[in-house]
C-alpha cells in the first residue's frame, strides 16, 4: 500500500517517501500489539533518523517526559505530567520561569477541561470537527494538544494550523512558542505568502490557508503532514474551502492524516455533515451575556446614528470602552474625527469623561494598529468621570483581532464585501448588509471581560427579515479564473463535480474557463497548457502571471515585475482629506502622460534610487505623499516574484531607456495579459467596455491620463453607484489584434458594431501597411 | 454627380482599393448633420446613470447558460465534457441542495440608509398606493349605492320628523281628551292655528323635557333650543350697543334713568333643562334614520293604535285593516 501510494505521488524525493514510510509503521504496530511497551526509540526507521537531526537532543532518553507516550494513545494526565515537568520535552531544555507563569492561565482556559475528551475523540475518528466560540483558547490549545499526542519530532510529519489571516498566523505561532518554551522559527514557525519562518526542526506550523494550498500544488498528498487542523473554518475564505475539498479527498488516500476542523459558530452541523458525519466537540466560551438593543426605526443616515449612539453611550452609560463597526477606510477616520469634536463639546458642556478615537482597518500601519491595545484615559480630575476609549473598526474587529475592554458595541449592520458576478465580470467591493451570523459575532464582542450591551441601529424586524443567516462563503463571491488553476495544477480533473461544501454557480466556472482559454492557459479540451502549468506557480492571478510570463518577448520583464508587485499592494498614493491638493502635484511630478501603470513605475524607479543612494527612504516618501510601508512591501514582493521568475528559466531584461520603444513595449506586455480589460471612448468622457463586458465607463478621477484616448487598458473595474476604470494605461488598438488574435476574432465577432467597424479599419491599416512593406 | 462621374473617367483602379461608399453628397450632409446633433447633444448624468443601470441590469438578468453565444462558449464546452448537464449544478450530487445556480446578484447602496430603510419606504409608499386604489374602487363601484342611501337618509329623516309631529299632536290630542275638553281643543286647534302654537309653546316648555317620551322627544328639544337661541340672539342685539363695550359706571344714575337708557340688562328664566345632558335622547339619536323611525311607527300604533302609513288611527289593539307595520306592506 505504502509503495502504491508513493508512486502515486510521483515526483516526491527519496527522503519524503522514507518518512512516509514511517508513519505506517507506528500504526499498524498499534494495531496489532495495542498494549505493548515498546518505545518509539526501537523503531528501526526511526532509529535512522535519530543518528540525523534528534541524536544530540536524547530525546528519548532515560529521563525523557514523552518515554511513556505512544502516538495517538497519550492521555491528558500524561500530558499534564510532561507540560509540568522540569524539562521542556521537545528541546531537553529546562524550562523558564516564564513557562509555568504561562502554564498556569493556560489550565484556566476553558478547552482545557475537555483535553482528555478532545483526546478520545482524536484518537478514535480520522475527521473532527470542534467548536469552541472566541476566548475558549482553541487556535493556541488544540495544536498543542495534538503535537503531544502526535510527538511529530518522532515521526517526523509535521502538524499544520491553517489561518485566513496572515498576521494572525504570525502572532498565534509566536505566542504558542512561548508557551511551549521554544524559539520561534525551530520547534514552532509560521508560513506565509512572503515569509517562510519553519526550519529542520518545526513540528507544528502555522500558516495561511492560501500557503498550505501551494504547497499542495506539490505535495498533492500532503505527505510532510500527519495531521492538518483548519483554523477559522467558519469564516470560509477560498482558500479553506477549496482546502477542505482536497482534503476530504485526501484523507480517503491517506487514512493515517488526520483532520481537525475548528470553527466558532455553531452552524458545525453543516461541517459534520460534509465530512461524513464526523464527530463534534464543543467547548463553550468565556464570554458575558450581552444585552442587545433595536432601534424603533430604521436609521436615515447609519453613519449619523453611529456618532449619536457613541455620544449617548459615553454621556450616559458606565465605564467600559466602545467598539463601532463601519465599512472603510475613508468613512472610518471621517468618522472618528467627528466624533472626537463632538466630544471635546460634550466635555466643555458637560461634565462628560475624555475619550480617545481610535481607527482599525487592515491598511493601517501596524505600530498604528497597535495602539488600540493602549489603556483608556484616565479622568481629566480626581474623582471626574472616568475615561473611555472608541475604536472605529471594519468588520476585522469582529472575528480576527479581540480586544479586551469593550463592553458597548455599536453595529450599523454593514461591511464591505467583495462581490464577484460572472454575468458583468466585474468583481468590487461594495458595500453590503452583513448576515445574521455576523450580528451576533459582533454582538459577543461586548461579552468579554463582563456583561456587555450591543446597539443594532436597525430595528428588530429588519434584523429578522432583511438579513441572511450567513455570510456567503468567498467561493460563491469570487472570480474563479485563479481557483480554476490551482485545481487543474492540483491534479483535480473533473472540476464540475469537485465537491465544494457550496458549489458556486454555474456561470461562474464558465466564465473562468473561457478565460483560462482566451489566456492559453488551457487549451480547447480543458488541459492545462505549458503556459498555464507556469502561471499556476505564481501566486497571482492568471492574467498578471500570463504577462509576466510573456514579458521578456517584449524586452521589459524587469518592468513588468515591478509593474505586477505594484499592482499586488494597495494604493501607493497617499491623499490625506486636508492636503489634496499638494498631493496631487506630488503625483504630477512622476505622471506618465500615457497611462498609471507607467506613473506606479516612475514612482518606484524613483523610490529605488533614492534607497540606493542610501537616504531615508521614509522620510522622501512622507514628503512626496507616498506609502512607504505600500512601496516596501511591493519591493519585497518583487524580489518573491523574481525568484519564481528564475525558477522558471525567465529572462530578466529590459530595454535601454533611451529607447524609443521603452515604454511603447511595457505597454504592448500589458495587453497580453489584459487584453479582456481593454474600454474604447465612445465619446465625451464616456467609455464603454469590450465584448461581453459591454458596460459605460468613467475614467477614476485619480488617473493621470489627461487626453482622452481612444483605447485603454484597465486594472480594476470600479463598481459603486458610479462605474469607474482604475489604473488605466493608453494601448494602440493594433496591438489587440496582434497580441490577443483569438478573442479579437473579427469573423467570430457579435455585438458592438462600431466596435467592429473600428477594428476592421484597423485590420485593413494593418494589411495594407503589411502589403506595402511586403512589396518593397 | 457630375464630380462622380468625372472621378469615374479619371480613375484607376487600385487592386485592394476599399468599394465606394453608396452615399449621396445630400445624403452624406444630413448623417454629418444627425451625428452632430447627437455628439453635441451631451447626454445629462442622470441619463447616463439610468442608462448605466439599465446596461448593468440587462446583463445580470439574463443567465450566460441562456445566451446564443453559449453554444459557442469553449468554457460550456469543457464543462459538458466533465459530465455538466444543462439545468445542473457543481459539485457533489449527494450536495446538490447546498448548490447555487446563480450567482450573487450585487447589490449597489449609494446612500447611507440604514438597514431596513428602504423597505421601510417602499412599504409605506405601498401603503399609499394601496389607500388610493381603495378610494378609488370605491368611488367606482359605490357610487350609485351611496348617494341611494344618502337620499333614503334624508327621507328617513324627514319622515322621522313628520312622526314626530304626529306623535306630539296626538299627545296634545290625548292630553286635551284627558282633561275632558277634547271638542273645546279640537274647535280651538281648528280656530286658530297661530293661537294653538303660542299655547303649545306655553305648554309645553313649562313641561319637563324629560317627562316627553324619548322617540319625540327631539322634536321639542331642538325647538326649545331654536327659541333660546333666537332669544340670546335677541338679547344680544338689545344690548350691544351698551354693555359689550367698556362702561362708564355712574353711581349717581338713577335706576329709572338706566332703564332709560338701555342700560339694565334684561334677564330671561332659561328652561334650565336644556342644559342637561339627556343621554337617553343621545342615544335614540345615535340610532340609524330607518331606525328611528321604526321605534316612532310603534310607539304610535301601540299609544294611539295610530298606523303612520295608512294615516288614521284605529278603534281596537287588532288594528284590523292595517297591512304592517313597515312602509312596503303599505305599498
Amino acid at each position: 500500500m505504502t509503495d502504491s501510494r508513493n508512486q502515486k505521488a510521483g515526483a516526491i524525493d527519496r527522503k519524503r517517501s522514507s518518512s512516509d514510510r514511517e508513519t505506517d509503521s507506528p500504526v499498524k504496530r498499534i494495531k496489532t500489539e495495542p498494549r505493548g511497551d515498546e518505545q518509539p526509540k526501537y523503531n528501526p526507521y526511526l532509529a535512522h533518523w535519530d543518528e540525523g537531526i534528534d541524536n544530540k537532543d536524547g530525546i528519548v532518553s532515560e529521563g525523557d517526559p514523552l518515554k511513556n507516550f505512544k502516538r495517538r494513545e497519550s492521555t491528558a494526565k500524561q500530558a499534564f505530567e510532561a507540560e509540568s515537568g522540569d524539562n521542556n520535552p521537545f528541546t531537553g531544555q529546562p524550562h523558564s520561569q516564564q513557562y509555568f507563569g504561562i502554564l498556569k492561565s493556560r489550565r484556566n482556559l476553558p478547552v482545557h477541561k475537555q483535553r482528555q475528551e478532545f483526546l478520545d475523540l482524536y484518537q478514535k475518528a480520522q475527521i473532527l470537527v470542534f467548536v469552541g466560540e472566541t476566548g475558549s483558547g482553541k487556535t493556541t490549545q488544540i495544536p498543542q494538544y495534538v503535537v503531544y499526542d502526535e510527538l511529530p519530532h518522532l515521526n517526523h510529519k509535521m502538524v499544520a494550523c491553517t489561518q485566513p489571516r496572515r498576521v494572525a498566523a504570525m502572532s498565534v505561532a509566536q505566542r504558542v512558542a512561548n508557551e511551549l518554551d521554544v524559539n520561534l522559527g525551530e520547534e514552532v514557525g509560521y508560513s506565509i505568502r512572503f515569509e517562510d519562518k519553519t526550519g529542520p526542526k518545526t513540528m507544528l506550523k502555522y500558516m495561511t490557508d492560501g500557503m498550505l494550498l501551494r504547497e499542495a500544488m506539490h505535495d498533492n498528498n500532503m505527505s510532510r503532514y500527519s495531521c492538518i487542523i483548519l483554523d477559522e473554518a467558519h469564516e470560509r475564505t477560498l482558500a479553506t474551502d477549496i482546502l477542505m475539498a482536497l482534503l476530504k479527498q485526501i484523507t480517503q488516500r491517506r487514512p493515517d492524516l488526520k483532520l481537525i476542523v475548528m470553527s466558532a459558530t455553531l452552524d458545525a452541523e453543516k461541517f459534520q455533515r460534509y465530512f461524513f458525519d464526523a464527530p463534534l466537540l464543543a467547548v463553550p466560551g468565556r464570554t458575558f451575556p450581552v444585552e442587545i438593543y433595536y432601534t424603533p426605526e430604521p436609521e436615515k443616515d447609519y453613519v449619523e446614528g453611529a456618532i449619536r449612539t457613541v455620544l449617548q453611550i459615553h454621556a450616559g452609560e458606565s465605564e467600559g470602552d466602545i467598539l463601532l463597526f463601519l465599512t472603510g477606510e475613508e468613512e472610518i477616520e471621517d468618522t472618528c474625527r467627528k466624533i472626537s469634536l463632538e466630544v471635546d463639546e460634550l466635555i466643555r458642556e458637560t461634565d462628560a469623561g475624555p475619550m480617545t478615537v481610535y481607527p482599525l482597518y487592515g491598511t493601517l500601519p501596524p505600530h498604528q494598529q497597535q495602539r488600540i491595545f493602549d489603556p483608556a484615559p484616565n479622568p481629566l480630575r480626581k474623582g471626574g468621570k472616568p475615561g473611555r476609549k472608541c475604536i472605529v473598526s471594519t468588520n476585522i474587529a469582529e472575528t480576527s483581532l479581540t480586544i479586551d475592554g469593550i463592553v458597548y458595541v455599536v453595529d450599523p449592520g454593514f461591511s464591505k464585501q467583495k462581490i464577484y458576478n460572472p454575468r458583468l465580470r466585474v468583481e468590487s467591493l461594495l458595500v453590503s448588509a452583513i448576515s445574521k451570523a455576523s450580528a451576533q459575532q459582533r454582538a459577543g464582542r461586548a461579552g468579554r471581560t463582563k456583561p456587555g450591551k450591543a446597539f443594532r441601529l436597525y430595528t428588530e424586524k429588519a434584523f429578522k427579515e432583511e438579513l441572511i443567516e450567513q455570510t456567503y462563503p468567498e467561493i460563491l463571491r469570487s472570480n474563479l479564473a485563479n481557483t480554476v488553476l490551482e485545481l487543474k495544477k492540483l491534479g483535480v480533473e473533473d472540476l464540475v463535480h469537485f465537491d465544494l461544501m457550496d458549489p458556486p454557480a454555474p456561470e461562474t466556472m464558465m466564465r473562468a474557463l473561457e478565460e483560462l482559454n482566451y489566456l492559453a492557459c488551457l487549451d480547447d479540451e480543458g488541459e492545462l497548457t505549458p503556459l498555464g502549468a507556469m502561471a499556476s506557480a505564481f501566486p497571482l492571478d492568471p492574467s498578471l502571471a500570463v504577462m509576466l510570463i510573456s514579458s521578456p518577448e517584449f524586452y521589459c520583464s524587469n518592468e513588468m515585475l515591478s509593474i505586477t508587485a505594484l499592482l499586488s499592494v494597495p494604493q501607493l498614493f497617499v491623499r490625506p482629506a486636508q492636503k489634496r491638493r499638494e498631493a496631487d502635484e506630488m503625483k504630477n511630478l512622476f505622471q506618465h502622460p500615457e497611462g498609471d501603470h507607467l506613473t506606479m513605475l516612475n514612482v518606484y524607479h524613483a523610490f529605488k534610487g533614492i534607497v540606493n543612494q542610501g537616504q531615508d527612504a521614509k522620510k522622501w516618501c512622507h514628503e512626496h505623499y507616498l506609502s512607504f510601508r505600500h512601496l516596501s512591501s511591493a519591493d519585497n514582493v518583487r524580489a518573491q516574484l523574481k525568484r519564481i521568475m528564475e525558477t522558471n528559466g525567465l529572462d530578466l531584461v529590459s530595454t535601454d531607456f533611451n529607447d524609443k520603444n521603452y515604454y511603447n513595449n511595457i505597454r504592448r506586455a500589458l495587453v497580453t495579459g489584459f487584453f479582456m480589460q481593454v474600454a474604447k471612448r465612445e465619446n465625451n468622457k464616456i467609455y464603454r467596455t469590450l465584448k461581453d463586458n459591454n458596460q459605460a465607463v468613467m475614467l477614476h478621477p485619480s488617473t493621470v491620463l489627461k487626453a482622452d484616448y481612444d483605447w485603454v487598458v484597465y486594472n480594476e473595474f470600479v463598481l459603486t453607484s458610479k462605474q469607474y476604470i482604475r489604473t488605466v494605461t493608453r494601448i494602440s488598438p493594433e496591438w489587440l489584434l496582434e497580441l490577443a488574435p483569438v478573442y479579437y476574432d473579427l469573423d467570430s465577432w457579435e455585438g458592438q458594431k462600431d466596435v467592429k467597424l473600428a477594428l476592421k479599419a484597423v485590420a485593413d491599416k494593418m494589411r495594407r501597411r503589411a502589403a506595402m512593406k511586403g512589396g518593397r | 454627380m457630375a464630380s462622380d462621374e468625372d472621378d469615374d473617367y479619371m480613375n484607376m483602379t487600385f487592386g485592394e482599393e476599399p468599394p465606394k461608399p453608396t452615399e449621396t453628397s445630400l445624403q452624406r450632409r444630413q448623417r454629418l448633420k444627425r451625428e452632430g446633433e447627437i455628439k453635441a447633444h451631451a447626454k445629462s448624468k442622470a441619463v447616463l446613470a439610468a442608462e448605466e443601470r439599465e446596461a448593468r441590469e440587462a446583463a445580470l438578468s439574463k443567465s450566460l447558460l441562456e445566451d446564443a453565444a453559449a453554444k459557442k462558449s469553449k468554457g460550456l464546452a469543457m464543462m459538458a465534457k466533465m459530465g455538466f448537464k444543462k439545468g445542473g449544478t457543481l459539485g457533489s450530487v449527494d450536495n446538490a441542495e447546498n448548490a447555487r445556480r446563480e450567482p450573487i446578484r450585487p447589490e449597489m447602496k449609494d446612500d447611507r440608509g440604514g438597514i431596513g430603510l428602504d423597505s421601510e419606504r417602499k412599504r409605506k409608499l405601498d401603503e399609499v398606493v394601496e389607500e388610493e386604489l381603495k378610494r378609488v374602487r370605491v368611488d367606482e363601484n359605490e357610487f350609485r349605492d351611496r348617494v341611494r342611501r344618502e337620499r333614503e337618509q334624508a327621507r328617513n329623516e324627514s319622515l322621522v320628523y313628520a312622526a314626530m309631529k304626529v306623535c306630539e299632536r296626538m299627545d296634545e290630542e290625548a292630553q286635551a281628551h284627558a282633561g275632558g275638553a277634547y271638542a273645546e281643543a279640537k274647535v280651538e286647534t281648528e280656530a286658530g292655528e297661530t293661537a294653538a302654537k303660542k299655547k303649545k309653546k306655553k305648554t309645553l316648555s313649562t313641561r319637563p323635557l324629560k317627562s316627553i317620551p324619548v322617540v319625540w322627544r327631539g322634536l321639542i328639544r331642538r325647538r326649545e333650543e331654536a327659541e333660546r337661541d333666537r332669544r340670546m340672539k335677541y338679547d344680544l342685539e338689545q344690548s350691544s350697543s351698551t354693555s359689550r363695550l367698556p362702561t362708564y359706571e355712574d353711581d349717581l344714575e338713577e335706576e329709572d334713568d338706566k332703564r332709560a337708557m338701555g342700560k339694565l340688562s334684561t334677564t330671561h328664566a332659561q328652561v334650565e333643562d336644556l342644559d342637561e345632558e339627556d343621554p337617553e335622547l343621545d342615544e335614540f339619536n345615535a340610532l340609524e334614520a330607518g331606525e328611528r323611525l321604526r321605534l316612532l311607527v310603534e310607539y304610535l300604533r301601540k299609544e294611539y293604535l295610530y298606523c303612520f302609513w295608512c294615516k288614521c288611527g284605529y278603534e281596537d289593539d287588532a288594528m284590523e285593516g292595517c297591512p304592517g307595520i313597515t312602509e312596503e306592506e303599505h305599498d
